[in-house]
């Protein structure tokens, strides 16, 4: 933007010429108060989803896995304009469009927002549709990744992306072993209503906050062993788990509005839902949370009760879990749920050994 | 083909090294947690520094049914302020605000609370259920107590210290950080749920909860540790409150009257008696075993009622439900302050403000059921007299 130098032409045209200038500058300005310019991916929380989390594909993946490449993408052409049923992550990402625009209106010209990022396998063609939904649904999804077939690891890096949901567990697997929050996300049977004036996030404790060691002691020695271990060692902090970095990204922002008055108000709420015993191995968990500066909001010590009824009051946008069984239990009842596919607990079903069959190489 | 290592993986290792504690509401910086600065990944042996954990041996939890699902065991929800006396910081909290109130917590986390008005009823509760798993090894029928607080996380640790230092077994948290506690207390399947606020009782009432507002009494009675002694009001509290109305609306004799009419028509239930029939459920499998005198549950009916006059229909009423009471108690208007220092109740359950006063002054642990038009009767009865 080249500087007005003050001129010596005749004022006319000086006039003119500053009333142009003005004219351009209102509309770059209205240009600008529009469409809210993405954040760049190191300040942001970058959130990547695939199209089948986003919006219920389950139709148009019935025809890809019956009918073939060239039959789905004629498919996707042909219904273009008509915009896809939202899917397990649309709640989700709703609730974070909400938390963007509250962060906004308290500090305008921060990039400390989250940012959503389309990553799907999809071919680029079917993008018109996606993005025709997008804007049915008035999303603000600027960025895409279409891969058409390749993995979406490196773009994920690329991203910095601080959690990727997938329907694709595979993928979601690689995601971890690469370092990224990552988990596989399952449609409720039911539908249940959310806050759409809060975002309510739901952790499990050991294996997703938290690394799988406390979990293994158990499934290997007992109960007995695994509270003399937990007291044994509850100053010592446990390591972290996949999603520890997640939730310290959402602590970032949530402090964001403490600094502002805004606690009692706040639109995130974190939650821990542990199957743990609260004074047999609860300490640890407490005291692991704090040496790390992070907060949880609530805490809820289940001591082997099931998740599903106490989820089904929270209702979480989302919640994170490493063991299919609680997902299970908590899908039934209505929440949207994430696995974690990490640690000891996927060999395990309900407290039982999976048996695997021997597999040739 | 899954690659699934078996150490704990070190995701994100890259990023973990710098953590700056920012100067939130917990204000906690080296403080009351020594150690936390030592901690080292492959240093698996204990550290010197961290404060040894109180003398007491982890928990046995193997060979018995200790954590019931919740649908099979009698679950009472406690809040952590009838549980333990926490005057104080509840006075740091109303004079100096949240923040205030949890760096206190933080800074007083290794000194455990003093017992409050539920312990000695917990107490009681866990020796009921150390002479179920006995009886019935397999079986999940028994007592679960669950800490509901409105309490934030940090918090919990002085709790969870408290509650091992005296030795309680309470696994079950949940501690909502300043959100409703009364939505979990159904996913629980809550059987009775006690605090010491009377808005979050009378919202679980609504619910359909039976619960009650516990007061500290002046000085507190010894009561037995090997039996559990509930009792109980009748009207409004273990039955509904329509005769009450009719003995305030038109006076005793008309009640009387209505109830002698009335002797065959059961009374409709009222919040508690949920509570009763969980008792007696568990009273039966002791009986079952022969163990009727030793029974380690014991109720009692202690009411206003005249027995002659209108004495007939309450005990009709619980025969119709299948519910026993061990001893029935009618006073005829007598006050119950005596009669309850006698029979020394781990908790009374009353409607009426008028009799939780006159028992906890003489040391009844007591606790008030915000049901019916005793409520409605009282407060009438105070704003006149302010005016």
């Amino acid at each position: 933007m080249s500087e007005i130098k003050p001129n010596d032409k005749g004022s006319s045209e000086e006039s003119a010429e500053e009333q142009d200038w003005a004219a351009a500058k209102a509309a770059f300005d209205n240009l600008k108060s529009n469409k809210p310019r993405p954040p760049k991916p190191k300040n942001a929380v970058t959130i990547a989803v695939s199209s089948r989390t986003l919006f219920n594909m389950k139709a148009e993946r019935k025809i890809f896995e019956e009918e073939g490449l060239e039959k789905y993408v004629a498919f996707q052409q042909e219904h273009e304009n008509e915009p896809l049923k939202p899917g397990p992550a649309f709640p989700f990402v709703k609730a974070l469009m909400n938390v963007n625009t509250q962060l906004r209106e308290l500090y305008p010209d921060n990039e400390e927002l989250f940012d959503i990022v389309l990553m799907t396998n999809n071919h680029a063609q079917v993008g018109v549709r996606l993005i025709n939904s997008i804007n049915h649904y008035d999303l603000t999804i600027e960025r895409f990744c279409m891969t058409g077939g390749k993995s979406p690891i490196g773009y994920l890096k690329a991203y910095l992306t601080n959690l990727y949901l997938s329907k694709s567990a595979d993928k979601v697997i690689q995601a971890i072993d690469e370092g990224i929050a990552a988990a596989t996300m399952f449609t409720p049977d039911t539908e249940q209503e959310l806050s759409n004036t809060q975002l309510r996030v739901a952790f499990d404790g050991d294996a997703v906050l938290f690394s799988d060691e406390s979990e293994i002691i158990v499934k290997q020695h007992g109960l007995d062993s695994f509270f003399e271990h937990e007291k044994h060692f509850e100053n010592k902090p446990l390591a972290q788990g996949p999603l520890k970095c997640f939730l310290e990204a959402l602590g970032k922002l949530q402090r964001k509005f403490y600094a502002k008055n805004e606690r009692l108000n706040c639109p995130i709420r974190t939650f821990l839902v542990t199957a743990r015993s609260a004074a047999s191995s609860g300490a640890r968990v407490l005291k692991t949370l704090r040496s790390w500066g992070l907060e949880i909001d609530e805490a809820l010590f289940l001591a082997g009760a099931p998740k599903g009824p106490l989820l089904q009051k929270i209702r979480p946008h989302i919640f994170f879990d490493d063991q299919m069984f609680h997902i299970e239990g908590a899908t039934e009842l209505g929440t949207i749920s994430a696995h974690v596919p990490y640690g000891i607990g996927q060999k395990y079903h309900k407290g039982k050994l999976i048996e695997q069959p021997k597999k040739k190489e | 083909m899954v690659k699934m290592s078996l150490e704990p993986v070190q995701v994100m290792s890259g990023q973990v090294a710098e953590l700056k504690v920012a100067p939130s509401s917990n204000g906690d910086s080296a403080g009351s947690w020594e150690g936390k600065r030592e901690f080292d990944k492959d240093h698996l042996g204990l550290t010197a520094k961290p404060k040894p954990v109180t003398g007491r041996r982890a928990r046995k939890v193997e060979g018995g049914v200790f954590f019931p699902k919740p649908e099979n065991a009698v679950t009472v929800a406690v809040s952590s302020r009838v549980l333990f006396r926490t005057e104080r910081e509840q006075r740091v909290f109303e004079q100096q605000g949240v923040e205030e109130y949890l760096r206190y917590q933080i800074e007083h986390e290794n000194e455990p609370f003093a017992p409050g008005p539920a312990f000695p009823f917990v107490k009681a509760l866990e020796a009921v259920n150390a002479r179920l798993r006995e009886l019935y090894p397999q079986s999940e029928e028994l007592f679960d107590i669950v800490l509901v607080t409105y309490n934030h996380a940090h918090v919990g640790i002085r709790l969870i210290n408290t509650i091992n230092h005296h030795n309680l077994f309470i696994e079950r948290f949940c501690m909502t950080g300043g959100s409703s506690p009364i939505g979990y207390l159904k996913a629980w399947q809550t059987n009775l749920y006690l605090s010491a606020d009377a808005n979050k009782v009378r919202e679980a009432l609504t619910e359909g909860i039976a619960a009650a507002t516990m007061f500290m009494p002046e000085k507190m009675t010894e009561v037995s540790e090997s039996q559990l002694r509930v009792a109980f009001d009748g009207d409004a509290v273990l039955f509904s409150d329509e005769s009450e109305r009719i003995f305030k609306a038109h006076g005793l004799d008309k009640f009387f009257e209505h109830e002698k009419e009335n002797e065959d028509r059961l009374l409709d239930h009222g919040p508690l008696k949920g509570f009763l029939e969980a008792l007696g459920k568990l009273q039966k499998k002791f009986y079952a075993k022969g163990q009727r005198l030793d029974c380690p549950i014991r109720t009692y009916l202690v009411t206003a009622r005249s027995a002659a006059s209108s004495g007939i229909r309450a005990l009709k009423t619980l025969r119709a439900w299948g519910l026993e009471i061990d001893e029935a108690l009618f006073l005829a208007g007598a006050p119950k302050g005596p009669m309850l220092e006698k029979i020394r109740p781990h908790i009374y359950f009353d409607d009426q403000m008028f009799h939780i006063e006159g028992a906890a002054e003489m040391g009844t642990i007591a606790a008030h059921v915000p049901y019916g038009i005793a409520q409605k009767h009282n407060s009438k009865h105070n704003t006149s007299a302010g005016k």
